[in-house]
């Protein structure tokens, strides 16, 4: 089975059932099939082969879903691009996964031309009407019309394997580029199989979309709601700004499955009046990406008391690997709850720095084998293969009962808002700057903090940030900049992350002494 | 009290999003080339605004034009009390 296949199957059962409720547009799975097909027709036309990437970059949307879909049905890879980054950072991306096709919406087109970047992209191709008239040459605009005017009809198929590349993730790499996780048509399919039969989605389900589609939490929305008829409604960028407009649209829309990181929760709780209105529609809640801290959760469950809780773990290069289902409230003195145990037909072992299981109850890295854990990462084409089984980097301890209890990370790797940041590509950035001598990165609880040596007093906090927006997506700005005389150092003379984030904690600046603006 | 609604979004900015450094801010500085709104810190823009000038701000008025600038959000504000005299 491959993702391209899932979505035929309804188109001829349910065509008018809707396929993706949008902000502004509906599609029915027989409109979602035909754009989709549009989309793919015309990439073969221009001269997709078998296997090339083509980036999708548009805010969430039909539009977006039809466009990953008709790139799979090419006999293509999709790389969703996020909306939010900055055209350099587009552009590494592009380079390593050598891009010449992308699907673009109108307004960040004209974000593209004016930032001047196309290379190495031959091939934009618009996603609604007006937009520029043209792009830099030698690169070619294909403009709303070209899409339309496509044939609706099935494209022949390509490719027949499971195995071969299904869509590529970039996630925040330690280098300062970032990494192209490789996941191909089986490893989808055995998370998204998975969670719809947990929790018996059917075509009467209205599945909320939150997540950005190049975060791996989408891939349950789009892929498991379009393998079981059900409608995804999509919570758009402006509402999953305002808990109230985000619980508003979960009672207007009837959404009966969610699927975030706990903040949106916790947004709702706080903002949006979730534990006097509650969602009596929802009858499932996924959370994952980061820890739900435990009195929100009780609050979450004691407001949402109908629906089913799961805490759903794993990187972007696993997918999901392990799952835990809530029995019930946790105890109000119950300080965590467990990740699980291995789901999707993976199998967990948690092992010592030698590689050896550690016994119950001890601390060790978590292994996971089987067929979520990706082909391996792109990596400029030349494809690093996953290791067997795959190192997570997350430590993780073992209850009697089986359960996994999570413990942290061993590297230098930290979740904003549930984003995955490597705090070596935040210094990366800083350091780029002309101005910063040496720069460390941390994260102090959800605020990634910055710590930087300017050359001279006259570098400011304002340009350090303005610089890290060209650089860096949203969630990987420093919130904290700090401007300093000199970093605690290491033995090996290396700039010394743990000893600054314990200066700024403590507030020592005797460590940590403040470079004085000129008078 | 134009002056004081801009100074204390400024205050607001510098202590929040520049680590009290405001070197280089003023009016029309953009702050989307800040990069420093992101869905979190527009959140928390937006109740130190209702907050502190007693306004009530709806999500379809939080847009980029309307978060630009020290100068845009203090046109916001004092429309939004224009609207609605306490």
């Amino acid at each position: 089975m491959r993702i391209d296949r899932l979505v035929r199957p309804w188109a001829e059962r349910t065509p008018d059932q809707l396929a993706v409720d949008g902000a502004d547009e509906a599609l029915t799975y027989a409109a979602l099939d035909a754009l989709a097909n549009r989309f793919a027709n015309l990439l073969r036309a221009i001269g997709l082969a078998p296997g090339e990437r083509v980036g999708v970059h548009l805010p969430r949307s039909g539009r977006a879903i039809a466009a990953m879909l008709g790139t799979s049905r090419a006999g293509g890879v999709y790389v969703p691009l996020d909306p939010s980054s900055p055209p350099s950072r587009i552009q590494l991306i592009a380079k390593d996964c050598g891009l010449r096709h992308v699907v673009i919406s109108p307004a960040l087109m004209a974000a593209w031309n004016a930032a001047g970047v196309s290379a190495p992209i031959e091939h934009f191709i618009l996603s609604a009407p007006g937009g520029p008239a043209e792009v830099p040459a030698p690169a070619v605009l294909y403009d709303w019309g070209r899409v339309q005017s496509s044939s609706p009809a099935a494209p022949p198929p390509v490719g027949d394997s499971p195995d071969e590349l299904a869509y590529l993730l970039y996630t925040s790499g330690s280098t300062g580029v970032p990494k192209g996780v490789m996941i191909s048509h089986r490893n989808a399919l055995a998370f998204v199989d998975w969670a719809a039969d947990q929790i018996a989605l059917a075509a009467a389900d209205r599945v909320a979309s939150v997540a950005p589609f190049h975060f791996d939490l989408s891939v349950f929305d789009i892929w498991s709601s379009l393998s079981r008829g059900s409608t995804i409604v999509i919570v758009d960028e402006a509402t999953v700004l305002s808990g109230r407009k985000m619980l508003d649209r979960i009672h207007d829309k009837a959404i009966t499955v969610w699927y975030s990181v706990p903040t949106a929760l916790v947004l709702m709780l706080d903002t949006g009046g979730l534990p006097e209105r509650g969602a009596p529609s929802l009858r499932v809640v996924f959370f994952a990406g980061e820890v739900f801290p435990m009195k929100h959760l009780r609050r979450s469950m004691e407001a949402i008391k109908q629906a089913r809780f799961f805490n759903l773990f794993g990187p972007t290069e696993t997918n999901v690997c392990t799952a835990y289902e809530l029995p019930g409230l946790p105890a109000a003195d119950a300080t965590a709850i467990p990740i699980g145990h291995a789901s999707c037909g993976d199998v967990a072992t948690v092992v010592d720095p030698d590689g050896r299981p550690v016994p119950d109850g001890e601390i060790g890295e978590l292994f996971i084998e089987g067929p979520t854990v990706m082909l391996g990462y792109w990596n400029g084409g030349q494809r690093t293969p996953a290791p067997h089984p795959y190192p997570t980097g997350d430590l993780v301890s073992r209850r009697s009962d089986g359960e996994l209890m999570y413990h942290g990370r061993r590297d230098h790797l930290v979740k904003i808002h549930g984003f995955r940041v490597e705090l070596g590509e935040v210094e990366a950035a800083l350091t780029a700057h002309s101005g910063i001598k040496a720069a460390v990165a941390f994260a102090v609880e959800q605020q990634l903090v910055a710590v930087a040596v300017p050359v001279d007093a006259s570098v400011t906090v304002l340009d350090v940030k303005r610089h890290c927006a060209g650089k860096l997506p949203r969630y990987m700005i420093p919130g904290d900049v700090r401007l300093v005389a000199a970093l605690p150092q290491t033995s090996s003379g290396k700039a010394d992350r743990v000893r600054t984030k314990a200066a700024v904690i403590a507030g020592d600046t005797a460590v940590l002494q403040p470079v004085r603006p000129p008078a | 009290m134009e002056a004081d609604v801009k100074k204390a979004i400024y205050d607001y900015i510098v202590g929040t999003w520049l680590s009290g450094d405001g070197r280089g801010l003023d009016d029309d500085t953009d702050l989307h080339q800040l990069g420093v709104l992101d869905s979190f810190s527009t959140l928390s823009l937006i109740s130190f605004l209702e907050g502190t000038f007693k306004i009530q701000i709806e999500p379809s008025e939080i847009n980029a034009e309307s978060l630009k600038s020290v100068g845009a959000i203090a046109g916001l504000v004092q429309q939004k009390r224009a609207q609605s005299p306490a």
